[in-house]
């Protein structure tokens, strides 16, 4: 009985689990919308690199979404990493770690690197990550740490901030 | 009806019918442009409107955010005269709406099938970034704009209008044309009042200068103005009418009262001017002279020197007799190779002198048939002189007197004159 209690609260905690098909291609398209409206500071780099750290649950939903895609104006490429460690260079990335220390010390390294942290967990804006998404009846709510993405070095564009709920320091 | 009417108020109804159809045109072709003008600003305002609110929508629409959506649109209820504006994402269903609160329920569902109507048939204009579909009729107007992201049509933003704001401006326009028409056509009719007189003056004084000649027949009127224009044109016409006729008259005169032989009065003229001289003598008392002269043998010089010579000497007695004669006294030809001397003031021996200066002279006088050859006539002449006492019966005395003189000189072997 207590294995499975705990089995539904960890299920709680990774909501990509019980997101739907619909929602979670809202959700793919929508990394790639988010980073229409973020400026980088200037990278060496004739790629945008989108990085998903830990489990993939999108499938092959964000190649094929993305393939011949460009995000500004540069081609993208998906990187799938399960380690902290095995981020390279990226500028947006998309965290589905269930640990929060790991997702702490997934958005330290973000914030030291310009990179752009997205994230359906629970808290994760207010534990410093950039933004938060997540789906309530089938309604994408958004959440932006805008302190976190000034530290970043990323410049977020108004028309997103009027849309999401944004965090200023560390209230909303 | 027009015909009776005075020239002067024929001027004045012209100008001012000119001037009606003249502001009406204009004023028709005014609204109509103003009409014009006035929907395409107010398509462009909503156009404005529309680009204002989907570059605020694209976020809205790129994150499927139907709150903020509704948000956006909420603001336009600052506008009261946009009516419905709809937002619809990229699977065609609506986002967000807003609609004014003075709707019926009605209205709405007929707006909204409207625009929903327009948007699945208008796929071409929606699926280019710089696209759009614009409508006005009297009563609504509405613009239909895409939401692009990326590149890729992301939703629909339409807003619907009424038409307000376009019909209280040319509303506003119209009373001021209406009012400025009037004011314009009023100001108009009068300078037409006081200016159709620099055209009607110089025609009413023709037509009073005509009827003064028609009535009195002077026609020595004096019809010159100094213009250059048509009526100075008319003017010297007149005036050259009026010479021509003078000159007409003068000559038909002159034809009437003169022999055209001699250029002396004739028959007519002669007994005319003989009646009024013999009244002022009978007036005043004074005697009246008669001189009856006839050319002796004339019958023989046109027998043998022919008619243009007789002539020749019938103006050759005609001089002699001009010569001797004052300028008051009467010298006409009666007819044929007979003249007539009437004497203002004749007594009888000053009108015996004069007859017989009047023979001496015509005896005297060389009257030449060609070149080398010349030849004399005489004349015998019947005196006559007496006071007259009544005008009618002394003409007849006083002529047949001097005609039986005249015969008796004739008789007596010619070339002499008798008193009688």
């Amino acid at each position: 009985m207590f294995p499975g209690l705990l089995g539904l609260m960890l299920l709680l905690q990774a909501p990509w689990a019980w997101a739907g098909d619909e929602e979670r291609k809202l959700e793919a398209v929508f990394i790639g919308r988010f980073a229409s409206y973020i400026e980088w500071p200037a990278k060496p780099r004739d790629r945008f690199v989108i990085t998903l750290l830990d489990d993939n649950p999108f499938g092959s939903l964000l190649d094929d979404l993305y393939r011949d895609k460009r995000i500004h104006n540069k081609p993208i490429e998906l990187r799938y990493a399960t380690r902290l460690e095995q981020v390279g260079e990226t500028d947006a990335l998309f965290i589905t770690l269930a640990s929060s220390a790991a997702r702490a010390a997934a958005i330290d390294h973000a914030q030291r690197n310009g990179i752009l942290t997205i994230s359906e967990a629970k808290g994760f804006a207010e534990s410093g990550g950039i933004i938060q998404l997540d789906f309530v009846e089938q309604k994408a709510r958004i959440k932006i740490n805008h302190a976190a993405a000034l530290k970043s070095g990323l410049r977020i564009g108004a028309p997103l901030l009027t849309i999401a709920t944004v965090l200023r320091g560390d209230k909303p | 009806m027009f015909d009776r009417i005075s020239i002067r108020y024929k001027l004045i109804v012209l100008l001012g019918l000119s001037a009606a159809l003249a502001l009406l045109i204009s004023s028709a072709i005014t609204i109509y442009s103003t009409y014009l003008s006035e929907s395409r600003a107010s398509l462009r305002v909503l156009h404005q409107l529309t680009d204002v609110i989907s570059e605020n929508m694209r976020a809205a629409l790129a994150f499927g955010d139907a709150g903020s959506a509704n948000t956006m649109l909420a603001s336009l209820r600052a506008d009261p005269h946009v009516l419905l504006a709809v937002v619809n994402d990229e699977s065609g269903r609506p986002l967000a709406e807003y609609r004014a609160a003075r709707l019926s329920g009605a209205l709405v569902s007929r707006l909204q099938a409207g625009v929903q109507a327009r948007i699945l048939g208008s796929a071409d204009a929606l699926g280019r970034v710089d696209g759009f579909v614009e409508h006005i009729d009297n009563d609504l107007m509405g613009v239909l704009r895409p939401v692009f992201f990326e590149g890729a049509p992301i939703g629909v933003l339409a807003v619907v209008s009424d038409t307000g704001v376009m019909w209280a401006r040319i509303r506003e326009l119209v009373l001021l044309q209406v009012v400025t028409s009037v004011l314009t056509l009023v100001l108009l009719l009068f300078l037409s009042v006081k200016l159709q007189s620099l055209f009607t003056r110089p025609i009413m004084k023709l037509v009073g200068a005509m009827q003064d000649v028609a009535r009195t027949k002077n026609y020595r009127a004096d019809l010159k103005a100094d213009r250059r224009d048509e009526f100075g044109t008319l003017y010297a016409g007149f005036h050259a009418m009026l010479a021509d006729i003078r000159e007409r008259d003068e000559r038909l005169s002159l034809l009437a009262t003169t022999d055209a032989l001699t250029g002396l009065a004739n028959r007519r003229h002669a007994m005319e001017t003989l009646q009024t001289m013999l009244a002022r003598a009978q007036r005043k008392g004074e005697p009246l002279g008669i001189i009856m002269l006839d050319i002796d043998a004339f019958k023989a010089v046109n027998d043998r020197y022919g008619h243009p010579v007789g002539d020749r000497v019938i103006q050759d007695v005609a001089r002699v007799l001009q010569a001797n004669a004052r300028d008051y006294d009467l010298v006409a030809r009666l007819g044929g190779e007979e003249f007539l001397v009437v004497c203002d003031g004749g007594t009888p021996e000053a009108t015996a002198a004069m007859a017989e200066r009047i023979r001496a002279g015509v005896e005297a006088r060389e009257v030449r048939d060609t070149a080398e050859a010349s030849f004399h006539v005489t004349v015998s002449l019947g005196v006559h002189s007496a006071v007259p006492q009544s005008a009618q019966d002394d003409i007849e005395k006083m002529i047949r007197a001097a005609d039986k003189a005249l015969y008796r000189a004739k008789e007596a072997g010619r070339n002499r004159y008798v008193v009688g």
